[in-house]
């Protein structure tokens, strides 16, 4: 309890508390354009936390983190553009809501969504942090690959038709295969490009399936129909939505605990748990057929999840001192920089600091709703600026996103390529989320396929010998039963 | 006609080579870019950064860090070495950059860079699972030989420099070793913490919480001393093998760059490693500071590389 409150001590200063608000608010910023990460974001500031005192750094960062899951939801929302790889699932709800006039609907959900989700994981994380993290470590290869086939049976659920789904799902797996092979050593594809040797950066594929491939749509659009002036677009009030929130409050808490819990298994590949989510909240609801298509519950179950995701994501980091992924990864160099070993130690031998940790992290939640909550009349007013000033200036974000990624050209040709990809699977209706999951999960189930055979002695048993690794596999097979029986049941419904 | 092209191209030379040397002796003049080829936050970030300010001051000018972190160090190498040897563009070598070469993934060659100074030195460390009982690496390596049992040890990334090294260290150890590489040392760590595997070959930043939570146990490093931050470790040169090979960091550049450029470098990092705000972070980084410069560097890096670039060849079937 002394800890705690030398923890309020430490967070409860003016200097503290506008650091966790500065930091807050560049996250928003960075978040929402495009190609911007929040690892990136969190290395960008890492320097300037070297001189503060711990919390007051960490906090920061901690900050940077929370604005900037919740701004890649802006783009989202507003563009169909994920500012980051979490929030590609809330394009597949929130943007038609947003093309349908309701902008600011859309995106008082997804601040509420977010703070929640936030919120939800900052209480875990002070309550759970411990028995959580020893859950985490009983994932070996056979869960992790068990849990990479469940999310790739979510590409059954997020595409309209199954077959292009698959389709598209499996050209993500193909392509996750370029780059040296993840056991053996032996490079795949690269065509002696040393950018090519680690694969295909996620993030310029990101943004090129996503913002590229939309620049291009618009493009098109523009000299057929869309001339008219889109300065006097009319928009909706613009205002968090807590009721509308509250209301679907089952698809709030397990999307919460599906983001908490993902982000909690290091290297699981946070950015699915949005999209686990999503196909939970698609699967327990009685209108499924209304998701995809501007549905309130969609919005929440990627928003609060991902935002969940960051909590959970500092469980391992803070308990074990294992970093879950690239966001967290640089904030644990903060943290020992800052002379801090994340680990069991941190609880014993400094309570304040972890304590101040946690509150600070609550405090970037707060911060994150207030200024969303004044921007998001601002940012719903991006609708206005006339579309072809709208879209030269996007693709000059992206470019110069990508590019800062590694400082790499490649990557913006790779992204470029990604964007004429993207315009035809769209065109095609085989959808771009797809794509972008098998990319992610590729390369986590392949690894880890390979790691459980080695482990076994080439015995392909552990799989369904495992308790946790056979629920996921069971429960992936019923989901894709399920998703067949809903989508023939709906189409008999029909005829 | 001709004599005077012939005394004229040979003044202009002389002038700029007399240019060129003033350049030097004024060095450095602008601002020096520093090549970091991996993320930003990672290990060897970490350590350019606090190199940053120190290095700033004796040099007084501005270092600007660059990641350039594709390829798991490939592209930030090889653009280095595009630059022009004029010392305003450096990089960070390690042994990576001996076992990219080893394994033919790139056309470069240890050869190509002036190596200017090593700044820090961490050992690597086998460490095992506590619940598997061994204590020391006495016991583990009497187990694996009385049963003729095979361990299963992993790794941070394939043909890393860690996974390398738990390749040489059961052929120096006369025991078998399954090798399982992983996507980072992050991952390898929670592995062996959850008893999925039954040891790691890492460096000391990435075990000591899971030593310290007593998850892990560090049976032997394989630095010439023992590491700060495991000091309970043993090294191998105690443990009666002949052996020792650290993981290190450095500056180089590429080659071809003025003894005066040099010279100034030098200068800067023995400055900076006495500052104590570096030694504060490398300390926290778990690397211990140990200095090298001049021919002690090179016969350094000759006996590194040597034994990195032959080792992880044979990993390429």
């Amino acid at each position: 309890m002394a800890d705690y409150l030398d923890a309020f001590g430490l967070v409860f200063q003016g200097y503290v508390l506008l650091a966790i608000a500065g930091g807050t608010l560049l996250g928003l910023i960075m978040g929402a354009l495009p190609g911007l990460t929040a690892a990136m974001a969190i290395a960008l500031l890492l320097p300037l936390t070297f001189g503060m005192p711990p919390v007051m750094g960490i906090g920061m960062l901690l900050g940077t983190l929370c604005g900037a899951i919740a701004g890649g939801s802006v783009s989202a929302t507003l563009l169909n553009i994920p500012g980051t790889p979490s929030s590609v699932a809330t394009t597949l709800d929130a943007f038609p809501m947003a093309r349908k006039g309701q902008a600011g609907r859309a995106l008082g959900i997804a601040i509420v969504a977010s703070f929640l989700g936030g919120i939800f994981s900052a209480v875990v994380l002070c309550v759970l942090a411990p028995p959580i993290a020893e859950f985490a470590l009983r994932f070996g290869a056979p869960e992790y690959f068990a849990l990479s086939i469940f999310g790739l049976v979510i590409i059954a659920s997020v595409a309209k038709s199954l077959i292009k789904g698959l389709v598209a799902g499996l050209i993500g797996l193909l392509l996750a295969t370029v780059g040296t092979d993840p056991i053996a050593g032996v490079t795949r594809f690269t065509y002696g490009n040393y950018s090519l040797l680690t694969g295909i950066n996620l993030l310029p594929a990101l943004i090129g399936l996503f913002a590229v491939s939309q620049v291009l749509a618009d493009v098109v659009d523009y000299f057929k129909t869309e001339k008219a002036d889109t300065s006097k677009t009319k928009l909706d009030k613009a205002a968090p939505r807590w009721l509308e929130v509250i209301r679907s409050w089952k698809v709030l808490f397990s999307s919460s605990v599906i983001g908490t819990i993902v982000g909690a298994i290091p290297g699981a590949g946070g950015s699915i748990a949005s999209f686990l989510s999503y196909d939970q909240a698609k699967k327990m609801s009685k209108t499924p057929e209304k998701f995809g298509t501007g549905h309130p519950e969609g919005i929440v179950a990627s928003e609060s999840s991902n935002n969940s995701l960051v909590g959970g994501s500092l469980i391992p980091m803070l308990t074990l001192g294992v970093p879950g992924e690239a966001a967290t990864a640089v904030l644990m160099g903060g943290l020992m920089i800052q002379g801090i070993r994340p680990g069991p130690m941190l609880f014993a031998e400094q309570g304040a600091i972890i304590y101040g940790i946690f509150i600070a992290f609550f405090v970037a939640n707060i911060f994150m709703l207030m200024f969303q909550w004044f921007g998001i009349r601002l940012f719903v007013k991006v609708l206005q600026i006339p579309r072809k000033l709208l879209m030269a200036m996007i693709l000059v974000f992206c470019v110069i996103g990508v590019y800062a990624v590694d400082s790499d050209i490649f990557n913006v040709y790779l992204m470029l390529g990604f964007g004429v990809l993207g315009y035809f699977l769209n065109k095609y209706g085989f959808g771009t989320a797809p794509v972008i999951l098998g990319l992610i999960l590729g390369p986590i189930a392949e690894s880890n396929l390979r790691r459980a055979l080695l482990q076994s002695g080439g015995d392909w048993s552990v799989f369904v010998m495992r308790p946790i690794s056979l629920t996921f596999l069971a429960v992936a097979l019923i989901f894709l039963v399920f998703t067949y029986w809903q989508n023939t049941r709906h189409k008999t419904l029909l005829t | 006609m001709k004599k005077t092209m012939i005394a004229l191209s040979l003044a202009v030379g002389a002038a700029g080579f007399t240019l060129q040397s003033l350049a030097d002796s004024n060095y450095p003049e602008r601002n020096i870019e520093f090549i970091v080829p991996w993320n930003a936050g990672g290990g060897a970030d970490n350590v350019v950064r606090a190199l940053q300010n120190p290095v700033e001051e004796v040099l007084g000018t501005n270092i600007v860090v660059r990641n350039l972190s594709g390829g798991g160090g490939a592209v930030g190498f090889s653009r280095a070495l595009s630059a022009k040897p004029d010392g305003y563009v450096v990089t960070i070598p390690t042994n990576a950059t001996f076992t990219l070469e080893g394994l033919g993934n790139v056309d470069f060659t240890y050869t190509d860079f002036e190596y200017i100074a090593r700044v820090l030195v961490e050992p690597y460390v086998l460490a095992v699972n506590s619940g598997k009982g061994w204590e020391t690496l006495e016991d583990l390596v009497d187990h694996l030989q009385e049963n003729d049992a095979r361990l299963m040890v992993g790794a941070s990334g394939v043909g890393s420099s860690t996974h390398v090294m738990a390749v040489a260290l059961a052929e120096e150890l006369g025991v078998e070793f399954d090798v399982v590489p992983y996507d980072s040392g992050a991952n390898a760590v929670t592995a062996a913490m959850g008893g999925h595997i039954d040891a790691v070959v890492l460096n000391p930043s990435e075990v000591v919480s899971g030593i310290e939570s007593g998850r892990l146990t560090a049976l032997v490093t394989t630095g010439d001393e023992r590491s700060g931050a495991i000091s309970q470790a043993p090294t191998m040169l105690e443990e009666g093998y002949d052996f020792s090979v650290s993981q290190w960091r450095g500056v180089a550049a590429p080659k071809g760059i003025s003894q005066e450029v040099e010279d100034r470098w030098v200068e800067a990092i023995q400055s900076a490693v006495e500052s104590p705000e570096f030694q504060r972070a490398a300390e926290m980084m778990g690397s211990d500071i140990m200095p090298l410069y001049g021919d002690e560097l090179d016969e350094f890096v000759e006996r590194t590389a040597r034994l990195m670039i032959d080792e992880a060849a044979k990993l390429r079937q």
